[in-house]
């Protein structure tokens, strides 16, 4: 949708601009000089889970994120407020932004400020800022054809969190989904740096099959994934078997089913769990797949224990998802 | 009891929050659930087809209709001439779940413990029909899968019409989820709706 209203929005031209806001890609990179690019991004949103302290760490995690996908590192980052003070109080605000902090750490982050307004539904988030050396930038183009496809967090944190909301996620489950969500992708990002990788974003909104549409739009390739080999949260094979799919996975769906070849013996709860648009997902990347095992083995020693190799690019047909 | 429930307007999850409640309040045999969209359609039908209910869809202009029969019910009589004729449903069976938590029966010699269970499971069909569901929990799970010595009992017991629940978490526990051959893998609110709608509960 803010593609269409953003259709007529011409900004000035720059030829510094590495990735603009045209290219629906993670952040904004401005070259600064032939070694370093500044990358930009902001993400904020409304409570997804109850604990604060969680809430913000998993908010701070979501926003460095789109800096981990562009191959970047992150280095300053400023807090986005809109809080209804005289409904939840202080604490919960200074919860929520410990747990941003803490995250900030972790990335070797600095906070060097933000904004804060008065508003009656509470949402928080960052602004990022982060550097890469532009010949070593990812973008969600750049795909080719024998590329292995790899993604390192599971799927299906959509799902759990509609679960939360209807109060059916167990303590284990809510424990288990947080974490994941407030893993950094940052590990992940080092990891990719020292192989050919050919294109890398991260799964957020749009789901794995959405921002994999974004990335095959308009190259020329087709790729497949095998449904078998993506990781996928077990407790969300289950809430979506119970009919606990966000509204988000159906808009997923229907925004991309042209490009996407679903087998027949594909079910529709697993295909849900493909569109499911996830928060603080991990990080999806092409490379050739000749390196594809190294660097799965690679990412998981480094933390991302998750990781699979889910499919593969194909030459032939036209930005075509083929799902078996 | 039947409710019809209007979830126009609502966007995923909302309709099937509504449904779970008034499934879970009223204990409802028949609900019908008017939506207005595709999503909230497949979400509350598979909310209700996993809650035991038959389910069946119509389109109405811009409307679905989702009509939901509890199955193994007897349709309510609604007092209509006719009925009150027929004879009463005489010796109402009674739904027994069985709840097993172990691999081995009793506290004691595993050894035997083991052979117990088997037994067990084996003399478990003695119960008939009113052997309505048999869930598995913690180690029970381990009884349904490859290699377990039980596991073609328990493959003839669900060909037989039986319900057989496996926990999903403890499968996912134990990293059995692949190894299972039998029954539905479900999780703890599906053990505790049969357990609330059972007329006996064992725990093994």
């Amino acid at each position: 949708m803010l593609n269409r209203i953003l259709a007529d929005i011409d900004p000035l031209p720059d030829s510094r601009v590495l990735v603009g806001f045209d290219k629906a890609d993670d952040a904004g990179v401005y070259l600064l000089d032939k070694k370093t690019a500044l990358i930009q991004t902001v993400d904020f949103f409304t409570p997804i889970i109850d604990d604060p302290y969680d809430f913000g760490r998993i908010s701070a995690a979501n926003a460095l994120s789109d800096i981990y996908a562009m191959g970047g590192v992150p280095k300053t980052a400023m807090n986005i407020v809109a809080y209804p003070m005289q409904k939840l109080g202080k604490d919960i605000l200074r919860a929520v932004l410990s747990g941003g902090i803490e995250k900030l750490k972790e990335a070797e982050t600095v906070l060097i400020g933000g904004h804060s307004i008065e508003d009656d539904e509470f949402k928080y988030g960052l602004s990022v800022t982060g550097f890469v050396h532009p010949q070593h930038l990812y973008t969600n183009k750049g795909f080719r054809p024998g590329d292995s496809l790899i993604l390192t967090k599971p799927l299906g944190t959509g799902i759990i969190n509609t679960a939360i909301k209807g109060g059916l996620a167990s303590p284990e489950t809510i424990l288990k989904v947080t974490d994941l969500m407030a893993e950094l992708n940052k590990n992940a990002s080092e990891v990719m740096k020292s192989y050919p990788v050919t294109a890398c974003t991260d799964i957020t909104g749009f789901g794995l099959l959405g921002h994999l549409a974004e990335m095959v739009l308009g190259t020329d390739i087709c790729v497949t994934i095998e449904s078998q080999s993506v990781p996928v949260l077990p407790e969300a094979l289950e809430f979506a078997a119970m009919g606990f799919v966000p509204a988000g996975a159906h808009r997923n769906r229907s925004f991309r089913q042209e490009m996407v070849k679903l087998a027949p013996d594909i079910s529709p709860i697993m295909r849900d769990v493909l569109f499911d648009p996830q928060t603080s997902g991990g990080l999806l990347l092409g490379c050739p797949a000749k390196h594809a095992v190294e660097l799965k083995k690679h990412l998981i020693a480094k933390g991302a224990q998750h990781t699979a190799i889910i499919g593969k690019v194909d030459g032939q047909g036209k930005d075509i998802i083929n799902i078996v | 009891m039947h409710k019809t429930l209007d979830a126009r307007g609502l966007a995923c999850p909302a309709p099937v929050l509504m449904t779970k409640e008034a499934v879970e309040k009223d204990g409802l045999n028949t609900v019908e659930v008017i939506v207005d969209n595709q999503a909230a359609k497949e979400n509350v039908s598979r909310f209700l087809g996993f809650q035991q209910y038959s389910v069946s869809t119509t389109e109405e202009e811009n409307d679905y209709k989702i009509f939901a029969r509890r199955q193994g019910d007897t349709v309510e009589t609604i007092a209509k001439p006719e009925n009150t004729l027929q004879p009463p449903i005489s010796g109402q069976k009674q739904k027994i779940m069985v709840l097993v938590a172990t691999d081995r029966l009793g506290v004691g010699d595993d050894e035997l413990g083991k052979n117990l269970i088997i037994s067990f499971i084996k003399t478990i069909r003695e119960m008939g029909d009113e052997l309505w569901r048999l869930v598995l929990v913690n180690n029970g799970v381990k009884l349904t899968i490859d290699g377990s010595p039980v596991v073609e009992d328990l493959i003839a017991y669900e060909n037989d019409g039986l319900t057989i629940l496996v926990c999903g978490t403890c499968l996912t526990h134990f990293g059995l989820l692949e190894a299972k051959q039998v029954g539905e893998t479900t999780n703890m609110l599906d053990i505790v709706t049969a357990m609330q709608l059972a007329d006996k509960v064992i725990n093994i």
